[in-house]
């Protein structure tokens, strides 16, 4: 489901909003009732695998609530060691645990992975020169399973970890996994984020309405104004890259790394601005991630939800393993504070970078996406010391304005051809395609011409892009546009948002000329 | 309090530590300093931290530190 569409905008949102708000008592149900309904419109039967993964998480959440209540019971009245019903209750807690992960992941596998998996044992066989071959077999999954199971991992993680009580409530356990907006790119919400306000309904007021539906015209500008016409650049170089020079190769890799912000961020922002009129505060999943110093900073601020998600989930857990807390203290007491938590460290990094590449697909251009952001952020984490020192001797500022320039100019020269990479169809096209680029780079104005888009095209995106930029900057110093625009005047408020549809409608990029677009997340 | 705050200073010495509050969110401690930080605090305190409490508001400030190792002393 694309959330650009007017269907989204212009009709099933405000019809949605309108029923709700007529209804007078317990609108959750209506919202949920929503939820499937267009759950079941998109994916049809098989939204019973999100239905057995909420029913999963709702009822091993309880059992793990049971048990924690046993635990209390059986300490009190047991005069067997403390310790050892401790021990019992944990290794009861873990089976439900584990079987609530292996049934979620299970799904997982089963449609993303199944088919990598069996060619790659085939290809195996074929070079061990064994004669026998596993079936390959494709299946299409239910859209938004690498979101929603993400969340309903978090759900009964926390659970087990003591962090929240699970929740007795079916219809809040459905309503936090199945949420329209977010179900198909996210953001990869905790329960304690949106749960309670879902569940409580809140009627929608003038202001929840305007405020979310302003959210969503800057989504929809971001959209409109860059998408399918980067999309002509990167369709072109990334179908036929050996038409182009390194110069037209590396815009392809630019046009790429910002039509997927701009697909991405905006999608969020319709996401978010929908929860806003429903008064359910989505979290960010977008923040400023092209002011980064480096490669590592900007995956704490382009796609937060995942980050945290895997930071909370697998980076802590395995640092804070009993192993690696030992191989900590050993090597912090070799090589100092410095170094010393950097093996460790680098360890846990690489599962988490290895999965994030797996998440996003299975191929072994994701994979290399995912071990390219390891080496990068590793090996920044190794060299970070050196430099601070170096740059202390040569009493260079690290915090003057053209050292952070050149900071951020770098960082973004990894972000694309990481993101180059992530585009790719094979890894040697991808190689090939870098390699151009950094031997046969000549800046040329009329290869800026052979993607079928006009001057006019370039500049449109040039002023937006420093709209963009300005509105980047005010949030980045906590200065809350919207918040502001509340104050003015109604009349002041309303020109403004004509002049900005008004933009959207005349200088956005539609119609024929331009390729249609599936959303790019939805397919991770 | 002066024990933290000592371990602090190692770690990262030019921070404020009685007044700044966004030792996390600020990037003044990234997820390696962390690391240093709990296997410190770990032996300094005999405690042990649980995963699910590094979260930001446990290591914000000095103080929302000092009220975990408090915390995790009574249980």
């Amino acid at each position: 489901m694309s959330y650009f569409k007017n269907a989204y905008i212009l009709g099933l949102l405000p019809i949605v909003c309108l029923i709700y708000n007529l209804i007078p008592k317990k609108r959750y149900l209506f919202l949920l009732l929503v939820n499937f309904a267009i759950y079941f419109y998109l994916v049809n039967f098989r939204v019973v695998f999100l239905l057995v993964s909420i029913l999963s998480i709702y009822f091993c959440g309880l059992s793990l609530n049971k048990i924690d209540s046993k635990k209390e019971k059986l300490l009190k009245k047991s005069k067997e060691d403390k310790k050892l019903i401790e021990k019992k209750i944990k290794n009861d807690k873990k089976l439900i645990l584990l079987f609530c992960i292996l049934l979620n992941v299970s799904f997982l596998i089963v449609f993303k992975y199944l088919s990598f998996f069996t060619i790659n044992i085939n290809h195996l066989l074929d070079f061990l020169h064994i004669n026998y071959s596993v079936g390959t077999a494709k299946f299409l999954g239910p859209l938004g399973i690498s979101f929603y199971t993400l969340s309903a991992l978090s759900y009964i993680l926390d659970v087990y970890n003591g962090k929240i009580v699970a929740d007795k409530s079916f219809v809040k356990v459905a309503l936090f996994l199945s949420f329209f907006p977010q179900i198909t790119e996210g953001p990869i919400a905790r329960f304690s984020d949106t749960a309670d306000s879902l569940y409580e309904g809140k009627k929608i007021t003038n202001q929840s309405f305007v405020l979310g539906y302003q959210r969503i015209l800057f989504g929809l500008f971001k959209y409109k104004l860059f998408v399918p016409r980067l999309n002509l650049i990167v369709s072109k170089v990334f179908l036929d890259y050996t038409n182009y020079s390194g110069f037209g190769i590396f815009l392809g890799a630019l046009a790429y790394t910002v039509m997927l912000y701009m697909e991405f961020s905006g999608t969020m922002d319709i996401v978010i601005g929908s929860g806003q009129i429903f008064g359910v505060k989505i979290p960010e999943n977008f923040r400023q991630p092209f002011f980064s110093k480096n490669i590592s900073e900007f995956w704490t601020r382009w796609h937060i939800s995942l980050g945290l998600w895997f930071k909370d989930y697998i980076y802590y857990p395995i640092c804070l393993s009993k192993p690696l807390k030992k191989l900590t203290k050993k090597t912090r007491k070799l090589l100092g504070n410095q170094y010393g938590p950097l093996i460790s460290g680098s360890i846990a990094l690489f599962v988490v970078w290895f999965l994030n590449g797996l998440w996003h697909g299975a191929g072994y251009t994701f994979l290399f996406f995912g071990l390219y952001h390891f080496v990068m952020i590793a090996g920044g984490n190794f060299i970070t010391p050196l430099v601070v020192f170096i740059c202390k001797k040569l009493h260079i500022n690290r915090e003057n304005i053209i050292y952070r320039i050149l900071q951020t100019l770098k960082m973004c020269l990894f972000v694309i051809i990481g993101e180059l990479f992530f585009r790719v169809d094979t890894l040697s096209n991808g190689f090939a395609m870098v390699h151009k680029i950094f031997t046969n780079f000549v800046i040329s104005g009329s290869e800026m011409l052979r993607f079928g888009l006009s001057i006019q095209d370039y500049v449109v995106m040039i002023i937006s892009l420093i709209f963009i930029f300005i509105m980047s900057i005010l949030r980045e110093k906590n200065i809350d546009v919207r918040e502001k625009l509340s104050t003015k005047k109604t009349y002041v408020r309303w020109i403004i948002m004509y002049v900005f549809i008004l933009i959207i409608i005349i200088f956005g990029a539609y119609g024929t000329g331009y390729e249609p677009i599936d959303p790019i997340y939805a397919d991770f | 309090m002066d024990d933290l705050i000592e371990i602090l200073e190692n770690l990262e010495p030019d921070v404020d530590y009685k007044k700044t509050e966004n030792l996390i969110d600020g990037r003044y401690l990234d997820s390696l300093k962390i690391l240093s930080l709990v296997s410190e605090i770990e032996d300094t305190f005999d405690v042990e931290i649980p995963t699910v409490e590094i979260i930001p508001d446990n290591f914000n400030s000095a103080k929302k530190m000092w009220a975990l190792i408090e915390k995790l002393k009574e249980e």
